[in-house]
């Protein structure tokens, strides 16, 4: 439906005026919580002004989920941009990716206690995640080949065999790994700590610090490979013009087999980094693919820069919204805090349906 | 080719449509009259899929020892049971029930059990959130009986209550009896945040803690509350007072959530103090995991109305029966509440079938009142039900210990005939644990001050200072 | 007009007839397990599987929001009749609250209809299943109107001649049944109107249409709405077979399940619906405990009910993905006009849709 212009205005000057208010509101208008009751500038630390500490943590603790989120959208991005095919089981390759690097790494620290956790090298950490890669790769790579090789342009399609094996990867992974219980990993002993960070005001982990490095390296080496080789600006051309490029004799079958394997290694590494954060476990699987889902959904569709803003976004809101609601009263308000985050989903959906860095159509 | 390509796409629905008409012939064949059929509802997926072996090994192994029953196959309890008589009726196991710790699931196999292979009894299930839907379920069916597994909502035997659902084990509020006071005296805390998973379970559990320790004085000072399955805590935990502003916390949190809260907790405030967080029973299941385990090591937690360790003699005697029929059930750990509480529930079953006669339309009334339990100690080893039919039963809490590659727990004390009222704070017409319920009030509970300690299993004779 | 039909459709109208009847004759025939669970499942959930294949099948669009809306009907339903528990417990009179339930469902089908037509294909999808996640968590987290535990007792609260479930499942079930044969006949309705033939316009071709003056994205709207009003119905009757709603109906899992209904019966095909969620449910009920799950563990494959139906759903997609009725289709082997008249492309529905 096409707003006429007044309506769009108005639309326009209520979003950035509410994204205006929300800022001040966090900055400047927040009031720290009473001993009993609050009102609606009520919160649980008051704005920046009156505790920058738990602004600046915030805000890392949001840089740094955001980390982990861009790392497993941008596999998501990469291959429907490139193949538009929806990878409904990218949430699957997430959890088989934790699981497989969970028992790698009990096999080389010894079960249990054995070994405690500040003495886990950074090798024991290290070869988990790559075999889970390797391993994922390559179930990847047969996914694409057997069921999404011949049925190019059959989105639909594409996406309800994607969901078919997520369904029976999922059950898979119940029956073979335990009963699909939580599986928590152990990062490398030496990032066990919290560093000073003087400007910043506060002492953070060092753990979430290598998240977000470890996000960004993603992003750099991303950038670096679709926008500086060879095989990376095939892949470009193949995102703006799939027939062009195919018929310019490049074989597109083996640039779809690379991205697709490509987005599922992105997956797996995701879930490596998120058993080490927290844990695995079954019925994450669709968590996760949501996430990807709705960071994508943000940011634009097979667009790194829309991965990255959409993973920031998603980030700071569900980190923001956490702390920052006011809180009223027993029942209100940051509990809700995940419907925060929709409600930005929706505002998107409503106002840019194609992402925010996204190609209108 | 293409006459081919369409003759097997043919066949394909055509070998949908056989293959479910073969299932449906296989399926159950109608059943002798003469016999008592069982259910038993557990968990197979979810947060605690790994209770369905102990579950139904607890439940069967009284079986056993009750009613003469023969496991198949004593190494997978689910493998199936035969020769169960009581009162001269056979009784068969007619289900398994698989739960994912979800209502609507559990809802759908308790349909299943109950209407399509017709089972009058079940036991079970497994969850708070599911006994809630069993228990509104069962107002519907008053013929059929219902005896809790090991669910832990106090809704079904309190606000909702029918007739026929029965628990012989306490509520997730009783099972953390004690633990406020322990918090209190031995570790000195007057002030105390608290962690709890925002769904019924953690309401309930974390209600029973904030009871017990502020009605001795405590205070909570703030209560965090993460949705279920959050993935990312920092925020959550942000919101706790740092260790410098509070004595203690205590941590309800469970599934996926236990170990990755506890390490965002590390990432924000540093080491966690095993003498400042107090945990509920999910603690113990942190089992082997090599990062936060060994961290709280030390830390006391509630318990799970069960007594690991209790060198009794019934309690000797209940382990015994358990291993007899199936060694090595649950890793050798015959007091987890998984085998515990199905035991008794069965045995329950046997007892109140023997006194009906075998009848069905006595069992109800004939259900025990009293079950000599293998972890009681009060009224002679026996636990009671109240006028709601939940059990009024010794609670144990326990502190983590290292064992070997592992940790285990050990009693620290003992509090006698815990009630799922918490001497009348919980009613039926008060608001069920929730976010802010129930409110930090100092009160006198039947408990307090009369908690033994237990050193080496042991209950000894002096009170906890 | 006999001379219009051909011998397929002659023989779908005796199968269809006939089943009707058996149906019909249900409670002389089948046992009370069979009538309450069995087939008063397969009415409520084929109604909510017809929502979705009128979308895809004469709209073009495949719509993963279904369960989310009927989820919507019945959280509303409950929140308003029942009288103590978790969520609003207003205590309505059970009509009032059925009305308004399928009123305010058919609202926000509206709404959401309006903000996901500017899309289509691929896109459309995702939006609905962020719609399914949005309401999953909503229900979730807003204790006051439900939480995780849900809403119980609805089926002690339905109408009167409706009765609740445990005194004999056959009211309930003949009540599911009409509506069942009244959502069948109003869809064949609507497909016959001005607007319905406009959208299988728009469902083939878009830009010519609008080129003609009509609005696409009003059109796509309205079928949402409408496909939303159907979803309601079937929330109601869903709430008032179940008792009981929770946030877990409404999840991924649930919302993928009436996909899978959907692509077993057929996704170019109404008919499909009712075949497909029977197949569904039975699989379900009956491979349970069933040599097949036997077989795997054997074969160290491992899995259960979810491995096998997980296979049966990708075996469908790759192999006759417009399911048992297409493949019907192919059997009876009469060449179907394209457009024209209410039969659609079958193929092209699950395949050309992204191509839109």
């Amino acid at each position: 439906m096409t707003l006429h212009r007044p309506l769009q205005i108005a639309s326009r000057v209520a979003v950035f005026g509410g994204i205006a208010f929300v800022l001040l509101y966090v900055l400047v208008i927040a009031d720290p919580s009473p001993e009993v009751g609050g009102n609606w500038r009520t919160t649980n630390f008051g704005s920046a002004l009156d505790d920058w500490q738990s602004f600046t943590r915030t805000l890392l603790n949001g840089l740094t989920f955001a980390g982990l989120l861009f790392i497993v959208a941008s596999g998501f991005s990469l291959i429907f941009g490139l193949m538009r095919v929806v990878n409904m089981a990218h949430g699957s390759f997430y959890l088989l990716g934790g699981y497989v690097a969970y028992e790698v790494q009990q096999e080389m620290t010894g079960e249990g206690f054995s070994i405690a956790s500040i003495e886990v090298s950074t090798w024991e950490w290290v070869l988990p995640a790559l075999v889970a890669a390797v391993t994922i790769g390559i179930v990847g790579l047969l996914v694409q080949q057997v069921f999404l090789r011949w049925n190019q342009g059959q989105e639909l399609r594409q996406a309800m065999i994607t969901i078919a094996i997520s369904v029976i990867i999922a059950d898979q992974i119940i029956a073979h790994f335990n009963d699909g219980i939580a599986a928590s990993m152990t990062w490398p002993g030496w990032t066990d700590r919290l560093i000073e960070l003087p400007l910043l005001g506060i002492d953070y982990s060092l753990t979430r610090l290598l998240v977000l490095f470890l996000g960004v390296a993603v992003g750099v080496a991303l950038w670096a490979w679709l926008y500086r080789t060879r095989t990376g600006m095939v892949i470009r051309a193949g995102v703006d013009d799939r027939q062009m490029t195919s018929a310019l004799g490049i074989n597109i079958q083996l640039v779809f087999a690379l991205a697709f394997v490509i987005g599922s290694v992105l997956a797996a590494f995701g879930g490596v980094v998120g058993a080490s954060q927290g844990a695995v476990a079954s019925g994450q699987d669709g968590q996760w693919l949501l996430n990807s889902l709705v960071v994508v959904i943000i940011g634009g569709m097979g667009s790194l820069l829309g991965a990255a803003a959409g993973s920031l976004l998603y980030g700071l809101v569900f980190s923001f919204s956490a702390v920052y609601l006011p809180t009223t009263g027993d029942n209100c308000c940051t509990q809700y805090s995940i419907i925060v985050t929709f409600v930005l989903l929706a505002l998107v959906l409503a106002f840019r349906p194609q992402g925010l860095f996204g190609r209108a159509g | 080719m293409k006459g081919t390509m369409r003759r097997w796409k043919l066949l394909l629905p055509l070998a949908v449509i056989a293959a479910i008409a073969a299932t449906m012939a296989a399926g159950s064949l109608a059943a002798p009259a003469n016999e008592v059929r069982i259910a038993i509802m557990t968990d197979c997926k979810g947060a605690f899929g790994f209770g369905y072996e102990p579950d139904i090994g607890g439940a069967q192994a009284a079986l056993a020892k009750y009613a003469g029953g023969k496991a198949k196959n004593a190494k997978k309890p689910s493998a199936g049971m035969t020769g169960i008589k009581v009162a001269g009726k056979d009784v068969r196991i007619v289900g398994y029930g698989c739960g994912d710790d979800t209502a609507a699931t559990a809802l759908k196999e308790t349909r299943r059990l109950m209407e399509q292979l017709r089972a009058d009894v079940m036991i079970g299930p497994l969850s708070g959130d599911e006994a809630v839907a069993v228990a509104n379920y069962a107002k519907g069916k008053p013929t059929k009986t219902f005896i809790i597994g090991t669910a832990g909502s106090q809704d079904p035997t309190l606000q909702i209550a029918p007739k026929n659902v029965f628990r012989y084990h306490g509520d997730g509020a009783q099972w953390n009896a004690g633990i406020g006071e322990i918090a209190y005296k031995r570790l000195g805390w007057r002030n105390a945040a608290i962690m709890m998973d925002d769904y019924s379970f953690g309401w309930t559990s974390a209600a029973g803690i904030i009871a017990d320790f502020c009605a001795i004085g405590g205070k909570i000072t703030k209560r965090v509350f993460p949705p279920l399955n959050t993935t990312d805590y920092a925020t959550y935990v942000q919101q706790l007072p740092s260790p410098d502003n509070v004595d203690g916390y205590f941590w309800v949190v469970g599934g996926t959530g236990t170990s990755a809260s506890l390490k965002a907790f590390e990432q924000t405030y540093g080491r966690i103090d095993p003498k400042k967080h107090i945990g509920n029973l999910f603690f113990a299941f942190l089992g082997a995991d090599k990062t936060v385990a060994p961290k709280v090591v030390g830390s006391y937690i509630g318990g799970f109305g069960t007594g690991p360790g209790l060198k009794t003699t019934q309690a000797k005697a209940y382990e015994a029966s358990v291993a007899k029929v199936y060694p090595g059930l649950n890793g050798g750990n015959y007091a987890d509440g998984f085998v515990y509480n199905y035991y008794n529930a069965a045995w329950a079953f046997v007892q109140g079938l023997t006194k009906a006669g075998g009848q069905l339309s006595k069992l109800q009334a004939s259900l025990p009142r009293t079950l000599r339990s293998g972890y009681e100690v009060s009224d002679g080893g026996y636990v009671r039900l109240d006028r709601n039919r939940q059990a009024i039963q010794d609670q144990y809490p326990l502190q983590i210990v290292k064992s070997g590659d592992s940790i285990a727990t050990s009693i620290v004390g003992y509090v006698p005939n815990v009630d799922q009222t918490f001497s009348g704070l919980f009613k039926k017409s008060s608001p069920p644990p929730g976010r802010s319920q129930p409110p930090c009030k100092k009160q006198k509970l039947s408990w307090q001050g009369k908690i033994k300690v237990v050193r080496n299993g042991v209950i000894t004779n002096q009170v906890i200072k | 007009m006999i001379l219009g039909m051909t011998t397929k459709q002659t023989v779908e109208r005796a199968i269809g007839m006939g089943a009707l009847v058996l149906v019909a004759i249900g409670p002389a025939l089948f046992d009370d397990y069979w009538l309450g669970f069995i087939l008063t499942q397969t009415f409520l959930i084929g109604i909510a599987a017809a929502s979705l294949i009128f979308l895809s099948a004469y709209g073009g669009m495949v719509s993963l929001a279904q369960v989310a809306l009927y989820g919507i009907a019945g959280f509303t339903l409950g929140n308003m009749v029942t009288t103590e528990g978790k969520g609003l417990h207003l205590g309505w009179d059970p009509w009032l609250g059925v009305v308004l339930a399928i009123a305010i469902t058919t609202f926000i089908g509206f709404v959401l209809g309006a903000v996901a037509s500017r899309s289509a294909g691929i896109y459309f999808l995702m939006i609905t299943l962020t719609y399914a996640v949005i309401a999953n968590y909503f229900f979730g987290q807003v204790t006051v109107v439900s939480g995780f535990s849900g809403i119980s007792g609805i089926d002690l609260r339905a109408p009167g001649f409706v009765g609740a479930d445990e005194e004999s499942p056959v009211r309930l079930y003949y009540v599911a049944l009409v509506v069942a044969v009244l959502v069948y006949l109003l869809i064949r309705f609507v497909l016959r109107t001005p607007f319905g033939l406009s959208l299988q316009g728009v469902r083939d071709e878009p830009v010519r249409m609008a080129s003609l003056g009509y609005t696409v994205p009003m059109h796509r709207t309205l079928a949402f709405t409408f496909a939303a009003f159907i979803a309601s119905l079937a929330g109601v009757l869903y709430v008032w077979w179940n008792g009981q709603i929770d946030p877990a109906t409404i999840g991924l899992q649930g919302t993928i399940d009436l996909l899978i209904v959907a692509v077993i019966g057929g996704l170019g095909r109404i008919e499909g619906a009712w075949l497909g969620a029977f197949v569904f449910i039975v699989i379900n009920n009956y491979v349970r405990d069933s040599w097949l799950t036997r077989f795997l563990d054997d074969v160290g494959i491992g899995g259960s009910f979810n491995t096998i139906i997980g296979v049966i759903f990708l075996v469908i997609v790759i192999v006759s993905p417009d399911g048992l009725m297409g493949a019907w289709g192919r059997f009876t082997g009469v060449f179907r006009r394209r457009g024209g008249g209410t039969e659609p492309p079958s193929e092209a529905a699950v395949e050309g849709i992204g191509r839109t």
